[in-house]
C-alpha cells in the first residue's frame, strides 16, 4: 500500500533554529514578542496592553517597544479564515464591560439551528447531537473580528509588524530569545535581487508563537525542545465561501453525510455548515479529516458538489459568490496537545498547539483565552524578583484550570471514535457528551494523517464541472481569494519531488490552490511533482498530508477579508 | 490647467508611450513636454506632431546619462517657473522613478498605475485598475501640482497634426546629491523583437502547445507579425519560457493591438493580464476553454496544425 509518508519532504526543523545572527547592535529588541496577528496572538497583545497600563513599573523594564506581533500576512486579518460561530466567552474575559456583546463586530447571534443528514438528493433533519447546539453564541468573520482586534492592540501600544514572517527560532543557551524574520526579494534561485531585504532578528524577554494552525515556528519548537504530546496531531481541511444572498439565511445549518461517504474505509469523516452573515451574505464550508484515503479527494471540489444539493442550491439562488479562501484545522484534541505549553523563554497559544473543539467545531475562544494567559504569565515572569524562565511554567497551570482544559478533555475520544465508522461514531459521540466524558472508549491509537493508506475509486468523477456561477474550479477561487503573491521568489514548500502517481495526484487533488500538479513519468514508476507555489494560500493541508509548509516571503498568500 | 508630459527618449528616439500620453494630455486641454538629455534638442520637433505646444529641453552634457534625480532638478525647475498644476509620465523604470522622486520634491500627490484620465465637472479624474483589475476606481488629486503615472500602452501615440513647438531651453541647476550616482556600465539585452510592453501584437503560448520546443510556434508566427512572445504563468513556472515573458496577474499587464493566445486556457489570472488588449484571438483546441469567453475570434483546433499554416499565409501575405 503506497502512504504518503513513505516520501518525507527534504525538511530538517533544525535548520529553522539559530543563535541570533546580526551584531548586537543592530538586533530589533522588543519587550514581550507575539508571533501571529490572529484571535491568540491579539488577545495577548490586548491583555499585555491592559497590564502596563496597570503595572507602569514593569513596563519601563520592557524598553521602547514593550509589545510586538509579526504578521506574515498582508495585514492583520489576510491569513484569517474559520465558520466562523463563536463563543464569546473568550472575548467577555478579554473585555470585561467594556463592549456589551452585540458591539462585538459579528453578524449577530444564533437564533436557530438544523442538522441534516444528506444524500444526493434527500435530506433528513436530524435533532442537533448536543455538541452542535449553538444559541447564544454569534457569527463572526474571523478576519473581520482580527482587524477589530488588531486596532485595539494597537491602541493599547503594541506594534504590529505585517508581511513579515517568523521564519527561524532564536535560541541562545537553551532559551528562546527571539525570531528571525524571514528575507524578502530573492528571486527564483534564491539570489538576492535589486530590491532585497535582509531578515532581522527581533529579540524579546518572551516570546508567544501564536501561529495558528501549522505553526511553522510552533512545530520547529516542539521538535527542539521534544514537546510532542502523547498522540501525533491530526488535521482537518476546511473550504468556504461567502456568498452575497438574496434572501437572508436565518438559522444556522450542519449536514453531515452525501457528499462524503460513510463507509469506513474511506475515512471520510467531516460536513458542512451554513452559517448567516447578516441579510445579505451567508458563508458556506466543507471540512473534511486529513486521514482520508482516496487518492482523488478534494475538498474544494466537495464544497462545489455540496452546492449542487437541492437544499442548498436553493439557499444560494439569484446570490454571487464573493470570497474564498481554506484553512486546516487541527483536530487531534487532548491527546495530541503537546505535553507542556511552555519551553524557556516561550509560549504557546491557540490553534498552533491543537486548542480545537472538533464536535463542537469551536477554537477561536481557546484562541483567545489562551493569548489573554500567554499574556499574564509572559508579564508576571517579568516583574521584579522573578526569575525569567522558570516561572513561565505558570501558563501550563492556568491553562489547566481554564474551560479549555476541561472543554477539550470532556470530548477527548471523540475524533477517534469516528474511525468506527459514521453510525457507530456518531452514537458513542453523543454518549460521550451527554455524560461530561464519562464514557471513555480510551485513547485509540491516531495516526499521521500521511500515514493513511493510498486508495482509488475514481471519486473525481463525480465533481460538478465548474460553471462560474454555482460552481468554481481551483484558480479562479485562488483569485477570489486575493492572492496575489509575487512568482518569482524562492519555492517555500517542501515535498519530495519524485513518487509514486498516487501520491502525487493525492497532493494535486488535495490542495484547493492548485499548487500542484503531477507530472510527467520518470520511468521508474514515479512522476515528477509540478509546483506553482505563488497560488498556496497557506491552508497547511500539505504538512499533514506528507510534506512541509514553510513561511513565503512575508505579505505573500491570500488577502482575506470576509471569511 | 497646464499640463506638461516628461518624454522620455532611448537611443536618439522618443519613446511611443510618452508620446501617447501627450496626445492625450492635448486632447484635454494646452500640452507642454519636458525633454530632458544630451544633444535631445532635435527631437523637440517631433513632439509637435503630438500636441505640444511649448517644449522645454534642458539639453546638456551633464544628463547624458538616464538617471531619475537630475530629472527630478529639471522637472521640478520647470514645473516652478512655468507653473505647471498637472505632470503626466508614461510608466518605465525611469519614469516611475522620476515621478515618485517629483513627488516628493514637489509634496505633491502622485497617483500611479492610471489606464485614463477624463474631465469631470471640471476636475480631472484619474482611473486606476483595482481589484486584480476587475474595476476602474475614480483616483483624484487634493493638492497641485497633480501628477499622474500611466501605465504602458494606456494610449495610442496618434500624430495630432499639431504644427512645430515653441522649444524652450532649461538650465538645470543640479543639487549636489543629483550628481552622487553614476551609471559605470549599460548592458542591453538582446532580443530580436520588440519587447512585450510595447509591441502592437503579442504572441502568447500556454501549456497546450505541449512542450517547451514548440514556443518556436510562437516565436515564428510573432516573427511573421512582428509582434513579441508572451508566455502563460504555467509555462514559466514549468521553466519552459523567461519569467520576463510571463503576462497575468502576477506578470506584465499588457495592451496589445492584437493578442493572439496560443494553447491558453484563460484563468481569470491570466485574463487580468490582457484583457484589456483591442482584438484578442484564441486558439485552443479545448471548446470549453474560459478564453473563449472573452476572445474576439475563437478557433477550436490544434495549435500544431494550425499555426504553421497561419505563419505561412502572413508571410505570403507580407511578401505579396
Amino acid at each position: 500500500m503506497t502512504r504518503a509518508s513513505d516520501y518525507p519532504p527534504p525538511f530538517d526543523a533544525r535548520d529553522f533554529v539559530s543563535e541570533p545572527t546580526d551584531p548586537v547592535d543592530e538586533r530589533i529588541e522588543v519587550g514581550i514578542l507575539v508571533v501571529g496577528a490572529g484571535p491568540a496572538g491579539l488577545a495577548c497583545a490586548i491583555r499585555l496592553g491592559q497590564l502596563i497600563e496597570e503595572h507602569p513599573d514593569v513596563a519601563e523594564r520592557l524598553g521602547e517597544v514593550p509589545v510586538a506581533v509579526v504578521e506574515k500576512g498582508k495585514q492583520p486579518g489576510s491569513h484569517l479564515l474559520s465558520g466562523a460561530v463563536v463563543n464569546p466567552i473568550g472575548l467577555k474575559l478579554l473585555f470585561g464591560d467594556r463592549y456589551r456583546r452585540e458591539e462585538y463586530p459579528s453578524y449577530g447571534e444564533v437564533h436557530g439551528e438544523a442538522v441534516y443528514v444528506l444524500s444526493k438528493r434527500g435530506a433528513m433533519r436530524i435533532p442537533p447531537p448536543p455538541t452542535m447546539r449553538n444559541h447564544g453564541n454569534l457569527v463572526f468573520s474571523l478576519s473581520r473580528l482580527g482587524r477589530w482586534l488588531a486596532d485595539h492592540a494597537e491602541e493599547g501600544g503594541a506594534m504590529i509588524l505585517p508581511e513579515t514572517a517568523a521564519e527561524k527560532l532564536l535560541v541562545s543557551h537553551g532559551r528562546v530569545v527571539g525570531i528571525r524574520t524571514g528575507d524578502k526579494g530573492r528571486d527564483r534561485d534564491g539570489s538576492p535581487m535589486g530590491n532585497f531585504e535582509p531578515g532581522a532578528d527581533l529579540v524579546a524577554k518572551v516570546t508567544v508563537l501564536a501561529e495558528g494552525t501549522q505553526g511553522h515556528l510552533t512545530g520547529v519548537a516542539i521538535d527542539r525542545f521534544g514537546l510532542a504530546g502523547a498522540q501525533p496531531q491530526v488535521w482537518e481541511l476546511g473550504v468556504k465561501e461567502v456568498w452575497k444572498v438574496a434572501t437572508p439565511l436565518r438559522d444556522v445549518i450542519h449536514t453531515m453525510g452525501w457528499p462524503l461517504r460513510k463507509a469506513a474505509r474511506y475515512r471520510e469523516f467531516g460536513g458542512s455548515f451554513v452559517y448567516p452573515m447578516g441579510d445579505d451574505m451567508l458563508t458556506i464550508g466543507m471540512v473534511v479529516g486529513l486521514d482520508y484515503r482516496d487518492v482523488e479527494l478534494s475538498a474544494h471540489d466537495l464544497l462545489q458538489e455540496l452546492k449542487t444539493h437541492p437544499k442548498i442550491r436553493k439557499l444560494l439562488e439569484g446570490g454571487e459568490r464573493v470570497a474564498w479562501g481554506a484553512k486546516t484545522i487541527p483536530s487531534g484534541g487532548y491527546h495530541a496537545l503537546p505535553r507542556q505549553l511552555h519551553a524557556p523563554g516561550v509560549l504557546f497559544c491557540g490553534d498552533g498547539v491543537g486548542m480545537v473543539n472538533i464536535p463542537r467545531l469551536k477554537g477561536v475562544h481557546y484562541a483567545i483565552e489562551s493569548g489573554r494567559l500567554a499574556a499574564e504569565s509572559a508579564f508576571a515572569s517579568l516583574r521584579r524578583g522573578a526569575s525569567p524562565g522558570s516561572s513561565l511554567g505558570s501558563y501550563d497551570e492556568a491553562i489547566r484550570s481554564s474551560f479549555i482544559h476541561s472543554d477539550l478533555y470532556e470530548v477527548r475520544d471523540m475524533r477517534q471514535v469516528f474511525g468506527r465508522g459514521f453510525f457507530v461514531g456518531g452514537a458513542l459521540a453523543s454518549a460521550m457528551t451527554v455524560t461530561k466524558g464519562k464514557v471513555a472508549v480510551g485513547a485509540l491509537e491516531a495516526e499521521p494523517d500521511a500515514e493513511a493508506p493510498l486508495l482509488r475509486t475514481n471519486r473525481a468523477a463525480d465533481y460538478p464541472a465548474a460553471d462560474g456561477t454555482l460552481t468554481f474550479d481551483k484558480l479562479s477561487s485562488v483569485f477570489a481569494s486575493g492572492n496575489k503573491t509575487r512568482d518569482d521568489q524562492p519555492n517555500h514548500i517542501r515535498v519530495e519531488r519524485n513518487v509514486p502517481r498516487d501520491v502525487a495526484e493525492l497532493w494535486a487533488r488535495m490542495c484547493p490552490a492548485h499548487v500542484y500538479e503531477v507530472g510527467e513519468a520518470d520511468g521508474d514508476g514515479t512522476v515528477t511533482v509540478q509546483l506553482a507555489p505563488s497560488n498556496c494560500v497557506q491552508c497547511g493541508a500539505i504538512t499533514a498530508k506528507g510534506g512541509r509548509l514553510t513561511p513565503p516571503e512575508g505579505g505573500s498568500g491570500p488577502e482575506y477579508t470576509l471569511t | 490647467m497646464a499640463t506638461l508630459v516628461f518624454l522620455e527618449h532611448h537611443g536618439g528616439e522618443l519613446q511611443k508611450g510618452s508620446l501617447g500620453v501627450l496626445a492625450k494630455a492635448a486632447s484635454l486641454g494646452d500640452a507642454s513636454a519636458v525633454l530632458v538629455g544630451a544633444g535631445v534638442t532635435a527631437l523637440a520637433a517631433e513632439a509637435g506632431g503630438y500636441g505640444a505646444a511649448t517644449v522645454h529641453v534642458a539639453d546638456d552634457a551633464s544628463l547624458e546619462s538616464p538617471l531619475p534625480q537630475p530629472r527630478v532638478d529639471a522637472l521640478a525647475q520647470v514645473v516652478r517657473d512655468g507653473g505647471y498644476d498637472t505632470v503626466l509620465f508614461a510608466n518605465s523604470v525611469l519614469a516611475a522613478d522620476v515621478a515618485a522622486g517629483l513627488a516628493a520634491r514637489l509634496d505633491a500627490g502622485l497617483n500611479w498605475d492610471l489606464a485614463d484620465l477624463v474631465q469631470q465637472d471640471g476636475t480631472l479624474v484619474g482611473k486606476r485598475p483595482a481589484l486584480g483589475d476587475s474595476v476602474y476606481v475614480d483616483v483624484g488629486w487634493k493638492t497641485e501640482p497633480r501628477i499622474a503615472l500611466f501605465r504602458a500602452g494606456s494610449f495610442d501615440a496618434t500624430p495630432t497634426g499639431g504644427g512645430a513647438p515653441a522649444v524652450e531651453s532649461v538650465a538645470v541647476e543640479l543639487e549636489p546629491y543629483s550628481t552622487a550616482t553614476k551609471i559605470v556600465a549599460q548592458e542591453h539585452e538582446e532580443s530580436s523583437g520588440p519587447s512585450i510592453e510595447d509591441a502592437d501584437v503579442i504572441v502568447a503560448g500556454g501549456r497546450g502547445l505541449g512542450a517547451p520546443e514548440n514556443f518556436s510556434l510562437a516565436e515564428e508566427l510573432a516573427r511573421a507579425l512582428g509582434g513579441a512572445v508572451g508566455a502563460t504563468r504555467a509555462v514559466v513556472d514549468a521553466g519552459w519560457y523567461p519569467y520576463a515573458a510571463q503576462i497575468g496577474q502576477t506578470g506584465k499587464t499588457v495592451s496589445p493591438k492584437l493578442y493572439v493566445a496560443l494553447g491558453i486556457s484563460g484563468a481569470i489570472q491570466h485574463k487580468v493580464g490582457m484583457q484589456s488588449s483591442n482584438t484578442i484571438v484564441a486558439i485552443n483546441k479545448d471548446p470549453n476553454a474560459p478564453i473563449f469567453e472573452f476572445s474576439d475570434l475563437g478557433v477550436v483546433g490544434d495549435v500544431h496544425e494550425i499555426v504553421p499554416k497561419l505563419t505561412e499565409l502572413v508571410q505570403q501575405r507580407k511578401n505579396g
